[in-house]
């Protein structure tokens, strides 16, 4: 709940600030120096106090795009050490800030793949002990603006349960290399009755236990005496969830099949497996992630009640299976229609016959590190806005990780995961031209072998 | 088969006499010192001397110049205008120890992070799961003295060579050979030259390595500590001089033919004698040196008992040690720092045995290493980009940092044959000569902290020579003879 008031928080903050910064960029660009003061001071206030950044870089001129949706022109990013100070205009840089021009250019937050392999991330948990810094993949995902992924993604249980790691492709730094480990749990949502009765069981334990907690807490302060109570045993992953800690993984195909490591796409997804996954996450009154949901796009607002998100393949085909009207089959709309409801959506590429996991360098085409932007724009192609095709990859996906605090927007107090590109986003022309992970430059795209060669024939 | 063979009955007689005859000049020659004239003398130190004369006594350089004589007497060696340079030193080599088979190699790739990936041979039994703090293991104790390779190193040109333990983690002491001896006595110069650390990024690795080098920290302090306190100190003066030998060279303390271990002894090894007495050190490992021991250890045997493997490595961060740090690879050194902590620091070569360019080849991490100030130990090649064919040098650019760079000559005399021709390669691509020649002598000497009797050819130093037809870098010179501390080494493969 914490974590739903400060996304709701930081989300007002920044429209706020924001609508600001639109009306001047775009049609009075440098027009209202008084009203741009109070903005800007008011963010350096709030870095201020925490000790003070040894270095400076900012992204001076460019089309900030915020990654909420949002879009700032002319703006600048700067950023202190590895976190994002202010993001706007008129903003006055320290003595000796590094400055990237990006005129002409785009900036926008890294992407944030829900499902990847390679591209440096370790061999299991702890992640960081195994991780390779130097994998020439990691510039592989960079040049397709990938800056963090979920490696090795849950599977389906009876239990939450999962060790998998949001990697950051912080080239060259061990210690930047993994953001949050085991905080992405998985569960079938295809419980068999006597399982679902056990879990509805611990998951009350597990919340008699956090507000046995919050008692004890209360009433610390005048009795020092009092003694705190032990979680029960099997409530500790439930408690994670339930503290907004971890994020539950929903797995609709049944039997501890994962769907991402080759179960045949769509099987079971239907509208029942659904609900039952959403009846759980009404079960922990908390929302889940629902793992490639075919028919969700029949009950878009069954999903919003329950605070759920999606993780979407729109390049998914299933086609409706008239003897079971309940398999609805795909919609390419599906993103846009759940999008409208306001539920969450990150976009990933489709499971392919042979198995393939998310994107990597597995040889599996249509699952390569450059799909992530053509999985948006098919989403887009289904009737998504253009601006909330790039939240599918940014700040959406980064909620479903349950990483937002840390990246996925281009926000005062978020990780420096950012991209200059020589065009939209998610057009399939554009080309990564710099990307920055944690405050560090580590992919230029003129001293990379990967595309420096590659001219455009038509420029116009 | 050869009992019905008349001949074969003569030939145990034949034999003896053929050895009688050759051993008599041999050990004639030993008081006669040899010159080497007419030679172009790559010194290794100073100014190349293009026509001059080396002479040798008793194993060791008496005189190199271009106007030294040949004493009266002395065995003469026309050199026609030939090349001498100092014998090569490896300081990173497991021959002797046979590759150790894996029992699955999809496992063996599994271990190495994803096989698909990593295009390199693993370094035998890599790996993280044997991976242990066995510091003060001696890798020699599990030699066999009679394989031919140590000889076949010898004719290939390493006069000194190092025994490199496998294994991660700590697997233990690193020895020196003198590449010609027989036994384990006579191959083994020094049974704990260096301290060996495998590094790999793997937690278990890591842990280890983090954890034995706290111990070490906390060692380090527990002996600053009682010196204050006169009791203990007494009955360890006392066994300082007792101890010293069997300390320093254990296995050369049963046997007299060695003549010159004492001599130069005090040069290199200097700091090893100062080391504090450390009996417990034996307890585990020594089987031979155990009996000398004995008598000191009961005396210990109240007080509390220490690791040896941390005593070790307590050494180690006192500088009475030196270490040798394999890395596979950048990614490897980056976890190296991540896992001890850029602050810890102590005698030591850092070495990767392959450019992995899958994982980050050393002249990524160019300005790591040069902060750690340590020599790198890299193979004589060039490397490429990863997944291109862009070409690099990493040879040269760790050179050009400032890093002082030694070469890996491998473990396979065969891999020594063509030493040369790679060192070329090199120096075609930018790296320079004397650099190149310096690589394979006096780098790897220091990494050994042997550099104070072998690496050049200075007045004092062992007489291991390289003679060549021309210069050694010039494809079209070949290696004439080896000669090991004043001795030609006989090529016995034409006879064969």
């Amino acid at each position: 709940m914490q974590l739903h008031y400060f996304a709701v928080l930081a989300a007002t903050a920044l429209l706020t600030v924001d609508l600001e910064a639109q009306r001047r960029g775009r049609f009075n660009r440098g027009g209202q120096g008084q009203e741009t003061a109070p903005a800007t001071a008011e963010t350096k206030a709030e870095e201020q106090p925490s000790d003070k950044p040894k270095s400076h870089l900012a992204i001076v001129g460019g089309d900030v795009y915020l990654g909420t949706g949002q879009r700032i022109t002319g703006a600048t990013v700067l950023v202190g050490d590895n976190k994002i100070l202010a993001v706007g205009h008129r903003i006055e840089l320290p003595e000796g800030t590094t400055v990237i021009d990006a005129k002409g250019k785009s900036v926008s937050p890294g992407f944030v793949c829900v499902y990847g392999s390679g591209m440096g991330a370790g061999r299991g948990a702890p992640w960081i002990d195994s991780c390779n810094p130097f994998d020439p993949e990691i510039k592989q995902g960079l040049a397709a603006g990938i800056t963090s992924f979920l490696a090795s993604a849950p599977r389906g249980g009876s239990v939450p349960a999962g060790d998998g790691a949001v990697v950051k492709l912080a080239y060259g730094k061990v210690e930047d290399m993994v953001l949050q480990e085991g905080t992405v749990l998985g569960m079938s949502a295809q419980l068999s009755a006597a399982d679902r009765e056990k879990f509805r069981d611990l998951v009350k334990q597990a919340k008699e236990h956090k507000s046995a907690l919050e008692d004890f807490l209360a009433k610390k302060a005048d009795d020092p005496q009092a003694k705190a109570p032990k979680a029960p045993a099997g409530t500790e992953k439930i408690l994670e969830v339930l503290n907004g800690k971890a994020r539950l993984w929903l797995t609709l195909a049944g039997g501890g099949f994962n769907p991402f490591g080759g179960g045949r796409i769509g099987a079971a997804s239907d509208v029942d497996s659904i609900r039952s996954a959403l009846s759980i996450a009404t079960d922990l009154g908390v929302g889940c992630v629902l793992i490639k949901p075919t028919s969700a796009w029949l009950l878009p607002d069954e999903i919003a009640a329950t605070d759920s998100m999606v993780v979407l393949s729109p390049r998914d085909r299933m086609p409706i299976d008239p003897a079971d009207p309940e398999r609805s089959g795909s919609n390419l709309a599906s993103a846009a229609l759940l999008n409208q409801a306001g539920v969450p959506v990150a976009v990933t590429c489709p499971v392919s016959m042979f198995g393939g996991a998310g994107v990597g360098t597995n040889g599996l085409l249509g699952n390569d590190l450059n799909t992530p932007t053509v999985d948006a724009a098919f989403a887009i192609r289904g009737g998504l806005p253009n601006a909330d095709g790039l939240r599918t990859l940014t700040l959406d996906a980064a909620k479903i990780l349950g990483v937002d605090q840390r990246v996925g927007s281009l926000e005062p107090g978020k990780d420096a995961d950012i991209l200059i590109l020589d065009g939209d986003p998610l057009h399939y022309r554009t080309f990564v031209e710099t990307a920055i992970v944690s405050g560090r430059v580590v992919y230029e795209i003129a001293k990379e072998p990967i595309y420096r060669r590659i001219r455009r024939q038509n420029n116009k | 088969m050869h009992a019905t063979n008349p001949r074969w009955n003569r030939a145990p007689l034949a034999l003896a006499a053929a050895v009688l005859f050759c051993a008599a000049p041999l050990l004639a020659q030993d008081n006669r010192p040899t010159a080497f004239t007419n030679a172009r003398i790559l010194t290794m130190k100073g100014a190349l001397i293009e026509r001059g004369t080396l002479v040798v006594k008793n194993g060791k350089i008496v005189a190199v110049a271009a106007d030294a004589t040949a004493p009266a007497g002395a065995r003469i060696v026309d050199c026609n205008g030939g090349t001498l340079m100092p014998g090569l030193v490896s300081a990173h080599s497991r021959a002797g120890f046979a590759p150790q088979p894996t029992a699955n190699p999809l496992d063996a790739m599994m271990r190495r992070g994803g096989g698909r990936r990593g295009a390199q041979t693993p370094p035998p039994d890599s790996g993280g799961r044997g991976a242990q703090n066995a510091a003060a293991t001696k890798a020699v104790e599990r030699l066999d003295p009679k394989q031919d390779v140590f000889a076949e190193m010898l004719r290939a040109g390493v006069t000194t060579l190092a025994l490199t333990p496998s294994g991660d983690g700590l697997p233990g002491f690193g020895a020196l050979l003198k590449p010609d001896g027989k036994t384990l006595e006579a191959l083994t110069t020094d049974d704990d030259a260096f301290v060996f650390v495998a590094m790999q990024r793997d937690s278990r690795v890591k842990k280890i390595l983090k954890d034995a080098f706290d111990a070490a920290k906390k060692a380090v302090e527990a002996r600053k500590a009682p010196k204050e306190a006169p009791k203990p100190e007494a009955p360890q003066g006392e066994q300082k001089p007792g101890e010293q030998k069997p300390a320093q060279q254990k296995p050369d303390a049963g046997k007299p033919p060695e003549p010159q271990k004492p001599g130069d002894a005090p040069k290199p090894e200097q700091p090893k004698p100062q080391d504090p007495p450390k009996p417990e050190e034996k307890k585990p490992e020594g089987d031979k040196a155990q009996q000398p021991a004995q008598e000191p250890q009961a005396q210990q045997k109240p007080e509390e008992k220490k690791d040896p493997n941390v005593e070790v490595l307590a050494d180690l961060l006192e500088g009475k040690r030196k270490a040798i740090v394999q890395v596979g690879s950048g990614a490897d050194l980056l976890h190296w720092t991540h896992a001890v902590g850029k602050e810890l620091a102590f005698p030591r070569a850092i070495c990767a045995e392959a450019f992995d360019p899958q994982a980050g080849s050393l002249d990524l991490v160019v300005e790591e290493l040069k902060a750690m100030k340590s020599i790198v130990l890299v193979p004589p090649s060039l490397s490429t980009l990863p997944r291109s064919r862009f070409v690099t040098n990493p040879c040269k650019t760790l050179h050009d940092a400032g890093i002082e760079v030694g070469f890996v000559l491998g473990d396979a005399p065969a891999r020594v044959r063509i030493a040369f021709v790679r060192l070329m390669e090199l120096v075609r691509h930018g790296f320079p000569r004397d650099a190149a020649l310096a690589g394979v002598t006096v780098v790897p000497s220091k990494a050994l902290g042997v550099d104070a009797s072998v690496g050049t050819l200075e007045v004092g130093k062992k007489a291991n020579l390289l003679l060549f037809s021309g210069d050694p870098l010039d494809p079209a010179s070949e290696l004439r003879s080896v000669w090991l501390e004043g001795q030609k080494v006989q090529d016995d493969t034409a006879a064969r």
